[in-house]
């Protein structure tokens, strides 16, 4: 970003110029910051592999460190060639000659896995941003997910000896498993909405006291009535393939169903329009960005909050159901930490809507490249759950790269004249905590 | 609810009824629970428990008196409970460095961690002017990803192998008497208590008279990084072994931690009296499980964590920091 010479010092960065026209310039520079942050976090998890790769023994060395000879078990240039070309299905040929894979083709597992967590993200993603609108963090998507997934798994699973078998009932259960997801997770989370709505009980506490409490009752519950019989792991019986999601295009194992990925995005237009062209989002983002106001403003404040709680955690159900209905085709014990990374997506997202989508698919990106990474190097994949943290982390500090934008002469004027307030800010979760 | 002492004894009451009906009725489920409770082994894993609850609720008192909600607690408590694992297992057991033996390394290895990872959260937090929850979820997740991550790279999976040696429950509950003393001394008694208090409530006035307000929650944050780092360090090395498989073996004690001191009213003593009450908790779930009343272990395991949102609706609102959560400009 050196390019730019001092007298351009009000314009914003090269991409943030190009967006410009487009969206208004609070949104420009989230988007800049949110590249920039995920830019970092990769720099960052790249010194973290490169030092344990140092730590860890091994008898040749993966990767040498240019003009010192000091060897290093992983090569953490692989472990990103691998993770983003293998989350795409190696479409670029790296090491052989020419740019692309003859034999590439979009309809590939790997790709097909990366879309699948996309999917899930998506529904995750929107359940965090949701709340962050209304100024609350709702921590509890991975709770919400948990009960939501079940109650979709016993729904589906209780309907199907009363339906005869067959496409039409399996559209019928499709339709009845996601709305009980939803309906569980929404109830799930309105417990802490009403909780931080009438006794002031902080929802970042709660909502993480819940999710053990999810996954405990959840747990216990399928272990004691619920557990399939002749399963060796706590899971449900299987829903019947008719009433499952099926992959299309994609090969059966990458557990990608290409209507789930469109009944994601159809969610975030609707939320989309429904935060920002109806009455209820409008009470909920005023309530969000200053509550004093809003309450002035005659917006039920304590309501709102029930709302939108309810609203996150509905959304985390409906992920519940998807990864029921699309990923494993029962509920089982050992749940991803979906809800976390739902956390990571909607923070990248600026808590909005239609930045969920990108989001989720870049996050996506990483979740598919970790199997990949898990397959070809010796690198604990784990490391895409360092990335979680490190990419929220450096967006939370706009400061920092507003500092360096100010430092290289880039980007300084425009975005460090922006003082409007910091809707992500959690001005209703700070002042109670 | 609000005054420390009414938990205090009421605590106190509970226990005194529950061991009247014990003695009363030795045949009945309060027989039983008084004999839990009254036994030594629960006392034993009480005091090992309420090791990390109370230390991290400790830090959390410095961070948020300072002006900085620390909700990265959990975070520390990872990062150090690891780091001891790790460090001690490298020195190995029965050897020493410069004479110092191998569990005492790891626990000054685990402190430093967690006193350092505190000290990114710091810089974010004050210099680039963080949203401080934002942050602290994500101290939080990279402790989360990073212990198990580094935890494979090491030994090849994210649960340690046991030391075989361990720290007994004498010290830990010797560290938990002596930073509650020393911190309740520290906010109280000295002067940089009464610095730390004015960043958090009238960070101006602070300003005014000549002291920074940032060097002053960079000492506030780092506190708690300290305590959090012997919290986490004194969970992991009382078993000998770090456990980081789904929520890792600190399970929430770093959130309960908030809530320990929130409960306590920013007050160390209070702090450890909820703390040891939640431990207690804990503690006593372990027993039930043993004992076996038919109520599957998953189920008793959620007792503290209810527990925590109860407390939590009836504390409601506590009376924090004027400024707490709010960034501060130097006015020069």
């Amino acid at each position: 970003m050196s390019d730019s010479d001092p007298d351009t010092d009000r314009s914003p960065s090269v991409l943030a110029r190009l967006v410009a026209p487009f969206v208004d310039r609070s949104v420009a520079e989230r988007l800049v910051i949110s590249v920039a942050a995920i830019f970092l976090s990769i720099l960052v998890g790249f010194a973290i592999v490169l030092v344990s790769g140092r730590i860890a023994e091994c008898s040749t060395a993966a990767w040498t460190l240019p003009f010192t000879g000091i060897g290093f078990c992983y090569d953490p240039v692989e472990v990103y060639v691998v993770l983003f070309n293998g989350a795409l299905g190696y479409p670029f040929a790296v090491g052989d000659p020419g740019l692309f894979n003859p034999g590439w083709s979009p309809f590939n597992l790997s790709f097909g896995l990366t879309l699948s967590e996309t999917t899930l993200l998506i529904f995750t993603g929107l359940s965090v941003a949701v709340a962050f609108r209304a100024g609350l963090f709702n921590i509890g998507t991975q709770g919400q997910l948990v009960v939501g997934a079940l109650a979709t798994a016993l729904s589906v699973l209780a309907l199907v000896p009363l339906l005869p078998a067959g496409r039409v009932a399996g559209v019928v259960l499709i339709v009845v498993g996601t709305v009980a997801g939803a309906v569980a997770g929404g109830l799930w989370g309105a417990i802490p909405g009403a909780l931080k709505a009438y006794a002031d009980a902080n929802e970042v506490i709660t909502t993480i006291m819940l999710n053990f409490v999810a996954a405990n009752v959840a747990y216990v519950l399928v272990l004691e009535v619920f557990r399939a019989e002749g399963s060796s792991v706590v899971a449900t019986g299987y829903v019947p393939e008719y009433a499952q999601l099926r992959p299309w295009l994609f090969p059966a194992s990458s557990d990608f169903a290409l209507i789930a990925l469109l009944v994601g995005v159809g969610f975030i237009g609707a939320l989309y329009y429904f935060v920002e062209h109806t009455s209820l989002g409008y009470d909920l983002r005023t309530s969000g960005v200053q509550a004093a106001a809003a309450e002035y403003g005659g917006v039920n404040a304590k309501l709102t909050t029930v709302r939108a709680m309810t609203l996150s955690g509905a959304l985390g159900g409906v992920g519940g159901a998807v990864w029921v209905l699309m990923s494993e085709g029962r509920w089982m014990a050992s749940i991803p930490d979906l809800g976390f990374d739902g956390i990571t997506v909607s923070i990248l997202a600026g808590n909005n809507p239609i930045g969920v989508l990108p989001a989720a698919f870049l996050f996506g990106i990483l979740k598919g490249g970790a199997l990949e990474i898990g397959f070809r190097t010796d690198v604990p994949t784990e490391l895409v759950a360092v990335l979680r943290g490190l990419i929220i982390l450096f967006v939370a500090m706009p400061e920092f790269f507003r500092m360096i934008g100010r430092y290289a002469g880039v980007g300084g004027g425009g975005v460090a004249a922006s003082t409007e307030p910091d809707e992500t800010g959690g001005d209703g979760g700070e002042t109670d905590a | 609810m609000r005054n420390p002492l009414s938990l205090i004894v009421g605590t106190v009451g509970v226990l005194a009824l529950l061991g009247i009906l014990g003695l009363a009725f030795p045949e009945s489920v309060a027989g039983d629970l008084a004999g839990i409770v009254f036994s030594t082994s629960t006392a034993t894993s009480t005091a090992r428990l309420a090791a990390p609850i109370v230390l991290a609720g400790l830090g959390g008192i410095f961070a948020e008196k300072s002006g900085v909600i620390n909700i990265g607690l959990e975070g520390l408590l990872i990062i150090s409970a690891f780091v001891s694992v790790y460090a001690a297992s490298v020195v190995e057991i029965g050897s020493t460095v410069f004479g110092v033996p191998a569990l005492a390394v790891g626990f000054l290895a685990g402190i430093a961690a967690s006193t350092l990872l505190s000290a990114v959260f710091a810089v974010v937090c004050i210099e680039f002017k963080a949203d401080q929850i934002i942050a602290g979820l994500a101290i939080w997740l990279i402790a989360l990803g990073l212990a198990p991550f580094m935890s494979t790279v090491f030994f090849g999976g994210v649960n340690t192998p046991n030391l075989g040696a361990s720290v007994g429950w004498r010290y830990s509950a010797a560290l938990v008497l002596l930073a509650t003393v020393g911190s309740w001394w520290l906010l109280n008694q000295t002067a940089f208590g009464k610095h730390l208090r004015a960043a958090g409530e009238n960070p101006k006035a602070l300003d005014t008279v000549g002291v920074s307000v940032s060097k002053v929650r960079y000492a506030g944050v780092l506190l708690s990084g300290v305590l959090s780092g012997v919290g986490g360090s004194a969970l992991a090395l009382s078993i000998g072994q770090f456990v980081g498989s789904g929520e890792t073996m600190v399970q929430g004690k770093g959130f309960i931690a908030i809530v320990v001191y929130l409960f306590g009213n920013y007050n160390p003593i209070g702090a450890l009296g909820a703390g040891t009450l939640f431990a207690g908790l804990q503690a006593l779930q372990t027993r039930l499980q043993q004992l076996g009343y038919g109520i599957p272990s998953s189920l008793v395991e959620t007792i503290p964590y209810v527990a925590v949102i109860v407390v939590l609706a009836f504390v409601g609102r506590t009376q924090i920091p004027e400024a707490a959560g709010e960034h501060y400009e130097t006015e020069e």
